[in-house]
């Protein structure tokens, strides 16, 4: 890292993530006993809903846009050597972002927002829950900003040169989320906020539910765009390798950044204002998709095995064995993988257009996600952690067996969490409930799931306790002058010549984005303005 | 261990992963079998 300013910013924004994930930890194990009903003084529908509108926001937006922006900082800053663009706006943008959490926060917490993350209308929060939401998506913008400004000066000044692969990956986030979050935006500022403010009478759920899968799809990559960059620049190196390919990695940043926006329609499969068609589009889309992860898995698994060779493995998988499975990162890496397996099975399953149908709404889908997000990615926010804190507070980590602990722990605790959370799905039990108020054979063959998931939870809110108290002992542990450990990029095998623009650039990847979300979302979302609604408001005006 | 030498060290670097090929291979067939079995075997009988 390049001077103390550069850390003090990302690490502020680190522990901003970190505050807010261990929070949301108490909330998810306090959600599963509720919904247990083990115990009957926990049973309340209004506190459950608070509940898991405030754990989903403080983990989907407020964990993922603080540590994507704080990584973004730290990578920009040591991969392209230079100091952050405009400094008092990158903190102009914190505070902004932190004001806008704390403004969502009062009517989360005081039970007048209890939308769930999705806020999908006709049910309606306080005005203050989307103006905050709407203010950290503002922070959210700057630091895109920052971060293309930076990727655009580093290519003015050094024509020719191949921007580093962990900038790239950074720079594609960037766009990826600028595009994504306009969804919402308009969703939010023309539809929510004046139907909040009582402006307007009417809301259309049709348009809003489509606006929101516009975003809905491809804010999953953007949370998990830094986990794949860990993947990428870090691993191999951890491992004591190289990276198998820096084009194959680039190509796979490419194919996410664009093909995860155009396809946001399978999360409507079962909506009735869309027409089949569309959907079936978006469904094939959904597919291609899968693709860049397919790639990223055989990339990362080559470079785990070049680097597992040259510590001496042999074999069809003798190199698995000779990985250093004491490195928090390389564990990680497999647990997260391991994750995803699974987790991208799930998917394939709600994107599969007629079996969807056995699986919508119903417990399967917080499974799913759950295993993706806090599984697969949240624990790559977890290696990163350990990997960057002892870097920016210049000190080492108090504990790396905690760490090797809290990770195997995290990988336990959410596989027996998620696991039994799936089979309920398939057992016919409804996502969104608090509590079953009846008893018949088919409720009742719920309940060894739903103890299963009370010790999963157990197990992550504890493993959630060590990490911070491992990253709190760290920041507090005396300070050494004898630390110089800086952030180490990975090497490819083959060294990269001077790539083609497509592979070095953004400007064309805009352009198809804007072909693909215009034959996409175009007609689907101009129909709501034409349609004839038989006397009713069309969409609120 | 003996150390590597460099001829062993630059096999490695130029051989193919095939062990990564024979993982990619059966988490991809796991994931069709697992596929099919879901599909007809839980789906279809549903209805």
């Amino acid at each position: 890292m390049n001077d103390a300013a550069e850390r003090k910013l990302a690490l502020s924004h680190l522990w901003v993530a970190f505050a807010a994930f261990i929070v949301a930890c108490f909330m998810g194990e306090y959600q599963v006993l509720e919904r247990s009903g083990l115990i009957p003084a926990l049973e309340s529908p209004t506190v459950y809903f608070a509940s898991v509108s405030t754990h989903g926001v403080l983990m989907a937006f407020v964990l993922t846009t603080f540590f994507i922006m704080g990584f973004g900082y730290t990578i920009a800053s040591t991969s392209l050597k230079q100091p952050i663009w405009n400094k008092p706006l990158a903190w102009g943008a914190f505070w902004l972002a932190l004001f806008g959490v704390v403004l969502a926060a009062i009517p989360l917490l005081t039970g007048k927002a209890s939308v769930l993350y999705t806020f999908y209308p006709p049910i309606v929060a306080h005005a203050a829950f989307y103006i905050g939401a709407t203010l950290l998506v503002v922070g959210s913008w700057i630091w895109c900003t920052i971060m293309l400004v930076m990727f655009t000066q580093w290519k003015k000044a050094n024509p020719g040169q191949n921007v580093p692969l962990a900038m790239f990956a950074t720079a594609a986030n960037a766009m990826l989320w600028l595009w994504a979050s306009a969804g919402v935006a308009l969703e939010v500022l023309f539809q929510l906020i004046p139907f909040s403010l009582g402006w307007v009478d009417d809301i259309d759920p049709g348009l809003a539910r489509t606006l929101f899968a516009w975003t809905l799809h491809p804010i999953v990559y953007f949370w998990l765009i830094p986990a794949y960059t860990a993947f990428y620049v870090f691993v191999p190196k951890q491992a004591g390798g190289f990276l198998f390919s820096d084009e194959m990695a680039r190509m796979a940043f490419i194919v996410l950044a664009v093909f995860a926006l155009p396809i946001g329609f399978h999360h409507l499969y079962m909506d009735p204002e869309q027409a089949k068609g569309w959907k079936l589009l978006h469904g094939v889309g959904t597919f291609v998709v899968a693709l860049p992860t397919l790639v990223t898995g055989f990339t990362v698994i080559a470079s785990l095995e070049i680097a597992g060779r040259l510590r001496g493995g042999k074999g069809l998988f003798g190199w698995i064995g000779t990985l250093p499975w004491t490195n928090s990162m390389v564990l990680s890496v497999i647990l997260s993988l391991l994750m995803l397996i699974f987790g991208g099975f799930g998917g394939i399953v709600n994107a599969s257009y007629a079996m969807n149908a056995m699986i919508h709404n119903t417990a399967w889908v917080p499974g799913h996600f759950h295993l993706i997000f806090a599984g697969t990615t949240v624990i790559m926010y977890f290696a990163v952690a350990y990997y960057l804190w002892p870097i920016l507070v210049r000190k080492p980590l108090f504990s790396k067996s905690m760490a090797l602990l809290q990770l195997w722990t995290w990988f336990i605790g959410m596989s027996i969490l998620t696991t039994p959370w799936h089979v309920l799905g398939l057992l016919g039990q409804p996502r969104r409930i608090s509590t079953v108020v009846y008893n018949n054979l088919l409720t009742l063959s719920w309940k060894p799931y739903e103890l299963m998931m009370i010790l999963g939870g157990m197990i992550l809110l504890g493993s959630a306790c060590l990490l911070i108290y491992n990253l709190v002992k760290t920041q507090l542990s005396p300070y050494s002058e004898t630390f110089t450990e800086e952030i180490e990029y990975a090497e490819p095998i083959h060294k990269v010549g001077v790539l083609p623009g497509y592979l070095n650039n953004l400007l064309f990847w805009n352009k198809v984005i804007a072909v693909l979300m215009a034959i996409s979302f175009g007609f689907p979302i101009l129909q709501f303005f034409f349609m004839n609604t038989f006397g009713s408001s069309a969409w609120g005006y | 261990m003996e150390p590597m030498t460099e001829e062993e060290r630059n096999n490695i670097l130029q051989s193919s992963p095939i062990g990564t090929f024979a993982l990619m291979a059966a988490v991809v067939g796991g994931m069709v079998i697992a596929w099919l079995f879901l599909y007809y075997g839980v789906f279809l009988p549903r209805g």
